[in-house]
């Protein structure tokens, strides 16, 4: 035996202090060999014990087996599994010797006490059983039911226009800052459709900024923008960002399309028109989980059960594995998009931060496991298979549909070949009040929908209003969308999240309401400009004392393009298209998303990747954006496609500036802007091509204020 | 706000290319301060890395690793397993000890024969499937669904770029792999740590870049237009000092400059005649040439596949040998010259070369649908296959690891992929543990809770 140790173990020792870092250093370095190289034949769950010595277990390791201990704390020489390792008694593992350094890990832990964490005996049950104190769990904010909060007092009454106001404003106050006045009406009219709509104010709309600083025009031009088709065009992106759709897969065998989805678009169009007729939220994902079952007379709805039908479908189905790797996703998809809950971090142990079991995990997944994807027929004139499915994927919608209801067993650490106890399916225990109900109907599809569609979930209310606040203000109250959890952000406004969402619900569940009750508000409708003050005090604006400046999407990017080269094709729903084509004219919401190959154009501006769900879009100013911008046939065809329309308009070079800036920037230049227009062109024909399209490449054409 | 140092702060931000986050995230300071690169944990010994795919997956028993054993077990079936050909088939290739070394090679490799005592050859690979998406994907990211950020994107994340008018990362395949895109993808790290793809099939300048060039303007007008641009920017902007627009008047410049810089480094064309004999005129050659151009002016690292139209040509099936040796020849003579190359311009000793495929073939044979005798392939295997490493600080001149007899299995100093991606981090200053990105409530890693840094190899 060695007694004096290497000058590395030392400095590791010396950095191993505390029982938390040698836990750590066991988790890292001792637990994956053993569990690579000795679990096979020494544990419960190998074929048999070899020698009577378990080495899963903590005990196991320090009784030893028939030769005697293989542990023994702080005594390397009389620990028989050193030995056994360096090949001089035994030969362990007996395939191949390990790596030197991996032994010197073990003489390390061994000289530093062998802190093994693995104290519970280790039958898959008791491993996997759980510690999670629920009851404390449920004391967390994000689990308390939201409730109303009566006003807070401060000295701005006036400031105010909502409800909303009252909550901003007195955190102003306390922070001894006030926010900005009102923005100027042209400003405000642009913030509302491109935020409402996803496009400029339409030239019907202009003229509305004269009186727009009334409050009942403000309320009109309100309502008729949230009324019209373009609203739930625009919204649609806010659902489709989150539950990754696409038109399908990350990977094409040969020249097969059978995983393809052509028909994603039907559930795209199913969508707008949920939020254009304004269904309210609880049932919209209702019908999205259990349309054939809640409304089975009505098979308009079913194409809703794309929000799973169209998943992810990896390659090797067939295989365990694979299958439990999208039953992760669709409990991520659900559980983050619209819980706020990072449920998949249970799949192989009980969550770190938050109060959810392996347990709960697999109780959930089973809903999914009893489920199958299906490939519907239009109509009955398709080739079927003995399924009933159709053949050609073309002439089907892509839903889902119960099978057989199955139980999971949970796998012991995520590995589909050890299985531990069996869970009913159920939803969350944190969610529910007491010990949550078993699902009964099938697959516990409709249970499960009703779970997270109820005004006693304490999450799924207030996690959408988040999203519609952030797409709104520019900024989420909880800066962690998908994340309520423990390791997420404690919301800015507590008490303005928890009434919005509570009165939310009170309204139906309305989407239109809740944006309508956003944009009605003086902190929505404040300037975007800054103050010294504001950025002394609060430089990131988290307690909105201005309005954020929005970069605009790729969608509104292009859009505003189109539209400003009067091009913009207004026909709501449809195929996918491909929106780099200068020929293609219609939104970018219609773009063809691919889990293969993501169109470059909407991968260079941030369109998030479809294969995982999107907590929210990123924002990247990079030199290829400019390149595109700049030189992309794209940009080049609508520069002159623009100008073209300028000069059918008009012959005379200052109505082309004019007409330039209200139909990209809608409102006239400034005389500044004029004078630099009119330098820039001198009446020279070649030169307003050159011109409108750097109007185009502004950085004014790229915000909204 | 003082305005020098705001500029300086932006100018330090700018250490960008076609997608460096520092310009990014400005609106999002918090989310910015998580997507920083982090700089290398320790020095690195591989400044940039260049990894030559042979996509479809090379033959072990035919390259790297000789197995005389089986010629005395030909035609006898595995045991335990039901193969689809005529059992055991031993390589009717020559192997020879090279260099001064005597790294062990076959006669399919006459030119890298020259730079044995450079090579590393780990004989001891194994992965976890058999089949090329999977195996493709975890070679990639370590994970068989495509969900995770690859090995190139971790060392964008994890280093950023050297140049910062050119990507950190950049994939060169000619056409579309199989899984494609997805194997150069961040995931989910921020977008700009994507590599930037680049179509090799066709090598004229204005195929492989796109928007680098507009259509019409000239240089001088081009400038004019921005000009006019930057003026309205400056309008806008007022007197406010405005990181965000600021970041975006910046990056305009880039572009413009990066039109220049990027015409210039992707243009092989550029390159003398003698280097494109040493290397030959086939599209990997051509690649390789172009990943030398772009690793000497600051690309971190670099993908070149050896695909061919979005085929998987080592991928032999049927007629294994005769395409071993068609396919060998030509990788062969551009890896090699690649290397010298390298070496002539100082550049191997901090440049990595990884040399392999997603796994290995069969020791034994698969039969085609005609039964030709004559025409018999290797199936996919998972379970021992070679790959190897130059430059960037490992040791050279080395033969590691073993599989047993017949090739089947990797049975002594056994690196599995994750042990080979750990391994590459470690040469180029990272420690695997520590690169970590938060996501989903969880903090990720490349090597997720596996990997073993093969110290072995490296040079000390």
């Amino acid at each position: 035996m060695r007694l004096t140790l290497s000058i590395p173990a030392l400095l590791i020792i010396a950095a191993l202090a505390d029982a938390d870092e040698q836990t750590d250093f066991f988790e890292r370095k001792i637990r994956p060999v053993l569990v690579e190289h000795c679990y096979a034949c020494h544990s419960s769950e190998g074929s048999d014990i070899e020698g009577g010595l378990r080495l899963d277990s903590r005990d196991g390791m320090r009784r030893g087996g028939e030769s005697g201990p293989a542990v023994m704390p702080k005594q390397v020489d009389k620990s028989l599994l050193v030995s056994a390792i360096r090949y001089e008694s035994l030969k362990m593992p007996p395939e191949h010797k390990l790596p030197d350094e991996v032994v010197q890990d073990f003489v390390t832990w061994i000289e530093l006490g062998a802190v093994d964490p693995r104290i519970e005996s280790t039958t898959p049950a008791e491993i996997v059983k759980s510690e999670i104190d629920y009851a404390k769990g449920r004391q967390f904010w994000a689990f308390q039911r939201p409730a109303r909060h009566p006003l807070p007092s401060h000295d701005c009454h006036t400031w105010c226009r909502t409800d909303a106001d009252h909550f901003v404003v007195s955190a102003l106050r306390e922070n001894q800052l006030i926010p900005n006045p009102v923005a100027d009406s042209r400003v405000l009219l642009r913030r509302l459709a491109f935020d409402l709509t996803g496009l400029p104010p339409s030239e019907e709309l202009l003229p509305s900024v004269e009186r727009l600083s009334e409050e009942r025009e403000y309320q009109r031009v309100v309502d008729q923008i949230i009324g019209s088709v373009t609203f739930g065009e625009h919204w649609s992106r806010l659902w489709l960002d989150l539950m990754r759709f696409a038109d399908d897969q990350a990977h094409i065998v040969g020249n097969n399309k059978e995983l393809f989805f052509p028909n994603s678009h039907l559930y795209r169009d199913w969508v707008i028109q949920a939020f254009n007729g304004d269904m309210p939220y609880n049932q919209f994902i209702e019908l999205q989980l259990a349309a054939d079952l809640t409304t089975p007379d009505n098979m308009e709805d079913d194409v809703a059960l794309g929000f799973m039908g169209l998943g992810p479908k990896y390659y090797r189905r067939s295989s365990p594995e694979v299958m439990a790797d999208e039953w992760e996703d669709r409990v991520d998809i659900l559980s983050r998009g619209l819980l706020g809950l990072t449920v998949a971090c249970a799949r192989c142990h009980d969550h770190k931060y938050d109060p959810i079991g392996t347990a709960d995990y697999y109780a959930m997944a089973g809903v999914f496991a009893s489920v199958e994807m299906f490939n519907r027929p239009l109509n009955d004139d398709c080739e079927k298979n003995d399924k009933g499915e159709a053949k050609d994927p073309q002439d089907a919608i892509h839903i889902l549909r119960d099978r057989e209801p199955t139980d999971l067993a949970i796998m012991v650490r995520g590995d589909v070949n050890r299985k531990g106890p069996i869970v009913p399916r159920r939803f969350l225990t944190v969610l529910s009040n007491s010990d949550p109900v078993t699902f009964q109907n099938g697959s516990g599809r409709l249970e499960l929908a009703r779970c997270v569609a109820s005004p006693d979930n304490p999450l799924t209310a207030r996690v959408f209003v988040n999203r519609v606040w952030a797409h709104l203000i520019g900024r989420p109250l909880v800066a962690t969308p998908s994340n309520f959890g423990n390791l997420g952000e404690r919301p800015s406004h507590p008490e303005l999240l928890d009434d919005l969402s509570v009165r939310f619900m009170e309204h139906d569940w309305s989407l239109k309401w809740l944006c309508r009750e956003i944009v009605m508000s003086a902190t929505y409708r404040q300037s975007s400009h800054t103050q010294r003050a504001g950025l002394i005090a609060d430089e990131g604006n988290k307690l909105l004392w201005r309005m954020n400046r929005k970069r605009l999407s790729v969608e509104q990017l292009r859009d505003s393009i189109l539209n400003a080269a009067g091009e913009l094709d207004s026909v709501v729903g449809g195929e996918s298209v491909d929106p780099s084509d200068p020929s293609v004219h219609r939104r970018t919401l219609y773009s063809h998303a691919s889990r293969l190959k993501l169109n470059p154009m909407l991968a260079l501006f941030d369109y998030p990747d479809p294969n995982v769900h999107s907590e929210r879009r990123a924002l990247t100013t990079t030199p290829a954006q400019k390149l595109f911008l700049m030189n992309s046939p794209f940009m080049v065809e609508k520069a002159a496609a623009f100008t073209k329309r300028l000069r059918h308009e008009s012959e005379d070079s200052d109505d082309w500036i004019d007409r330039a800036y209200l139909l990209l920037y809608s409102r006239p230049p400034t005389p500044e802007e004029r004078h630099a227009g009119n330098l820039f062109i001198q009446g020279r024909n070649d030169q307003l091509e050159k011109y409108v399209h750097a109007l185009m490449i502004a950085n004014t054409a790229l915000f909204v204020d | 706000m003082n305005i020098a140092i705001d500029r300086r702060r932006m100018l330090q931000r700018a250490g960008a290319g076609f997608g460096m986050l520092p310009l990014a995230g400005l609106l999002q300071k918090q989310s910015m301060a998580d997507g920083e690169i982090s700089g290398p944990h320790f020095p690195p010994k591989a400044k940039r890395v260049i990894f030559l795919f042979m996509n479809g997956a090379p033959s072990h028993v035919d390259t790297f690793d000789p197995k005389p054993k089986l010629a005395q077990f030909e035609g006898q079936q595995p045991e335990g397993l039901k193969t689809r050909g005529s059992g055991y088939m031993p390589s009717p290739f020559q192997f020879a000890p090279q260099g001064e070394s005597g790294v062990v090679m076959s006669e399919l490799f006459p030119q890298l024969a020259q730079c044995a005592d450079d090579l590393c050859v780990i004989r001891s690979m194994h992965t976890d499937t058999p089949n090329h998406e999977p195996g493709l994907l975890l070679m990639h990211s370590g994970s068989q669904q495509p969900t995770r950020p690859c090995l190139g994107s971790w060392a964008s994340y994890g280093l950023g770029t050297e140049n910062e008018n050119l990507p950190a990362f950049v994939a060169l395949c000619p056409g579309m792999p199989v899984v494609g895109p997805q194997l150069w993808s961040s995931a989910f790290l921020p977008g700009n740590h994507q590599a930037m793809a680049v179509n090799t099939s066709d090598m004229k300048l204005e195929s492989l870049v796109a928007h680098l060039k507009h259509p019409s303007f000239s240089r001088v007008a081009q400038r004019e237009q921005l000009d006019f641009v930057q003026q309205l920017n400056r309008i806008q902007l007022g007197q406010a000092a405005d990181d965000e627009l600021n970041a975006h008047i910046r990056s305009m410049e880039l572009a413009f400059q990066m039109q220049s810089e990027a015409t210039e480094a992707f243009d092989v064309s550029k390159e003398p005649l003698s280097v494109h004999e040493r290397y030959g005129n086939s599209t990997f050659a051509q690649s390789c040439i172009l990943g030398r151009r772009l690793l000497e002016r600051g690309v971190r690292f670099v993908q070149v596949y050896y695909v061919d139209k979005g085929k998987q040509p080592w991928d032999t099936h049927a007629d294994n040998n005769s395409k071993h040796r068609t396919l060998c020849a030509d990788s062969d003579k551009a890896t090699a010259a690649l290397l010298l190359d390298l070496k002539e311009r100082g550049m191997l000793e901090d440049t990595l070369v990884i040399w392999g495929g997603e796994f290995g073939r069969t020791p034994y044979s698969q039969v085609n649908k005609n039964n030709e005798k004559a025409k018999l392939g290797r199936d996919h295997h998972a379970t021992g296959f070679s790959m190897f490493l130059a430059g960037g600080g490992v040791r050279g001149g080395l033969m590691y690891g073993q599989t047993d007899e017949l090739g089947m299995h990797a049975i002594e100093d056994r690196v599995h992929v994750h042990d080979l991606h750990a391994t590459i981090l470690h040469l180029m200053g990272i420690d695997h543990t520590r690169l970590t990105y938060r996501y989903s409530g969880r903090d990720f890693r490349l090597t997720d809770v596996h990997g073993r840094v093969v110290t072995d190899i490296v040079k000390v």
